[in-house]
């Protein structure tokens, strides 16, 4: 069953139920299937080409544009609106659409883009031009396109096939007992996969999606789980980590509805899970590990076993994972799965098909299970430190220094070396007014750690670069 | 008394590096092939200690050339100097 067969079965069984909440308006499962009829019925999508580009915003214009593109039969080629000239350009010549749709606002700013004399019409656009439909589409067997950032590469193009949502979502739900009974509140942006499986999720179950326009609003996402009386959150752990700064009370009261937390596994920190936990009391704080082209993989509900709480869990039911270690000496290795959640092929890139072998993609994660099948995520593959043959994973060193009291943050790298190939440097945060001298984190390095993994320079710094996610950008540090 | 300093902080670098070294065993010229522990990775690891510890950076002539506790001293000291 595809998105839309969805969409049209809420819409029979609760018409006047309202589907979808973006803050400002609201409409019910009707109304949205027949906006979405409409808009897919435009003559502006009818066309040879295969892909429409979807610069998807938060709003239900954006839902509409998304789920109106998948029922005319094409594939949204989903375009962040943040994307850069350059970006925007290596992903349209890949993905070739026809035509980019966006809001009104979108149109002025993409159109000093380059955009390879593709038109970009608004969603008014589309719909002022819809036609009485004689035959419906079909519906491709892909849904969406979404483009993820290589480190060294191009853009790697990750077609998501109608059979991948289903089958993650029909997972998702069991998992995570959604509901229709459920309002789930969304500061997540749509265009990336973690928001549009929850779109998906709520559609699957028929409850309630109430989607944040601003998702790093910290007090209107505390002030909109009251509003809205959301029962479900999902939202980044750095977004989680930061609301954990308001009063415990305070959270408690504004969590009082809320039967679920949802995050996903980029680098949750357990003081993270162990606040959370206390707010919620006996109600769920779930994670999950996934990649775009692997989506919701494995699963992890958080219980008082303190010991899991950096896990990220067990695999997914239909979903294969194996870890093939890097080195003999090593009991952690690189994370491969294997399920109907994995894609089939990257989107016209024989380069990036060299990831999946039968089935197995290789996804670059280093990590590891214990005794019990609980996956632990280590790092990334292209972040591990060759040093002389011995390998080296940074969050080793970095849990390690991490220990000294007088440390705020840290993060290891590799850095060139004649002898060695690469060594270590770390970057040191050091927390206000204290006098830690570089040759102490040495000595406790030694203390804690094999000589091959004693950082070979060390460096005090202000910051330590991060993304959006609170993920480190290893790429740029030097 | 600078000088005592100086050799002092070298010394305990090796008893740093080496924390199985005895005082008995520890000889300003014995060098690095009678070290049971002082391979490649050892070496890196006395010269991040100096480096640190005396606020220098040794080249990498120099890194090989340090093959007892008196050469580190003396590389010390030319840096310091």
């Amino acid at each position: 069953m595809n998105i839309i067969d969805l969409l049209r079965n809420n819409a029979e069984k609760y018409p006047a139920k309202i589907g979808f909440i973006d803050e400002e308006n609201e409409i019910t499962f009707q109304k949205m299937l027949k906006s979405v009829e409409k808009f897919s019925s435009s003559e502006l999508l009818k066309n040879k080409n295969q892909t429409i580009g979807l610069i998807l915003e938060n709003s239900i214009e954006g839902i509409m544009a998304y789920l109106g593109i998948i029922n005319s039969g094409k594939i949204v080629h989903i375009i962040p609106p943040n994307i850069t000239e350059k970006n925007f350009i290596n992903q349209i010549k890949s993905s070739k659409p026809s035509v980019i749709i966006c809001s009104e606002k979108n149109q002025t700013n993409f159109s000093n883009f380059n955009h390879k004399d593709v038109p970009i019409y608004t969603n008014e656009e589309i719909i002022s031009k819809s036609t009485i439909q004689e035959k419906i589409p079909d519906i491709n067997k892909i849904a969406y396109l979404i483009y993820t950032s290589g480190t060294t590469s191009e853009p790697k193009g990750v077609p998501i096939s109608h059979e991948m949502i289903e089958f993650t979502t029909k997972n998702i739900v069991k998992i995570l007992g959604y509901s229709k009974n459920d309002i789930d509140l969304t500061p997540l942006p749509l265009y990336h996969s973690f928001g549009l499986g929850c779109l998906h999720t709520s559609i699957y179950v028929g409850s309630t999606f109430v989607l944040l326009k601003n998702t790093n609003n910290l007090e209107n996402i505390l002030n909109s789980l009251k509003k809205f009386n959301a029962t479900t959150l999902a939202a980044v752990p750095a977004t989680l980590t930061k609301l954990l700064r308001f009063e415990n009370q305070y959270l408690k009261e504004k969590f009082s509805n809320i039967r679920l937390v949802i995050t996903n596994s980029t680098s949750i920190p357990k003081n993270t899970v162990n606040d959370l936990k206390t707010i919620l009391e006996n109600r769920k704080l779930a994670t999950y590990y996934g990649l775009t082209e692997a989506s919701r993989s494995t699963f992890m509900i958080f219980n008082e076993n303190s010991k899991l709480d950096e896990s990220v869990g067990k695999p997914a039911p239909g979903v294969k994972i194996k870890i093939k270690k890097i080195d003999k000496k090593l009991e952690i290795g690189e994370i491969f799965v294997q399920g109907k959640n994995v894609i089939k092929n990257y989107w016209d890139n024989s380069i990036a098909d060299k990831n999946l072998e039968d089935g197995w993609l290789q996804t670059s994660d280093i990590g590891y299970f214990d005794n019990d099948e609980n996956l632990f995520l280590v790092g990334r593959n292209d972040d591990v430190i060759n040093i002389g043959g011995e390998k080296v994973i940074p969050s080793e060193i970095e849990e390690i220094i991490k220990q000294i009291p007088e440390i705020e943050d840290v993060v290891a790298f590799g850095i060139d070396n004649k002898f060695f190939g690469k060594t270590i440097k770390v970057n040191i945060i050091k927390k206000k007014n204290s006098n830690l001298e570089k040759i102490k984190i040495l000595s406790y390095c030694l203390k804690n750690l094999e000589k091959f993994k004693i950082p070979s320079k060390i460096e005090f710094v202000d910051k330590i670069p991060k993304n959006e996610y609170g993920k480190v950008k290893r790429s740029i540090l030097k | 008394m600078q000088d005592e300093k100086i050799k002092n902080d070298v010394k305990g670098i090796f008893f740093e590096v080496f924390p199985k070294l005895s005082e008995n065993e520890f000889a300003w010229g014995k060098e690095q092939k009678d070290y049971e522990n002082w391979d490649s990775f050892a070496q890196l690891n006395i010269i991040t200690f100096a480096e640190s510890k005396f606020d220098v950076s040794f080249s990498l002539d120099e890194s090989i050339e340090i093959k007892s506790a008196n050469d580190l001293l003396e590389c010390i000291n030319s840096h310091l100097k």
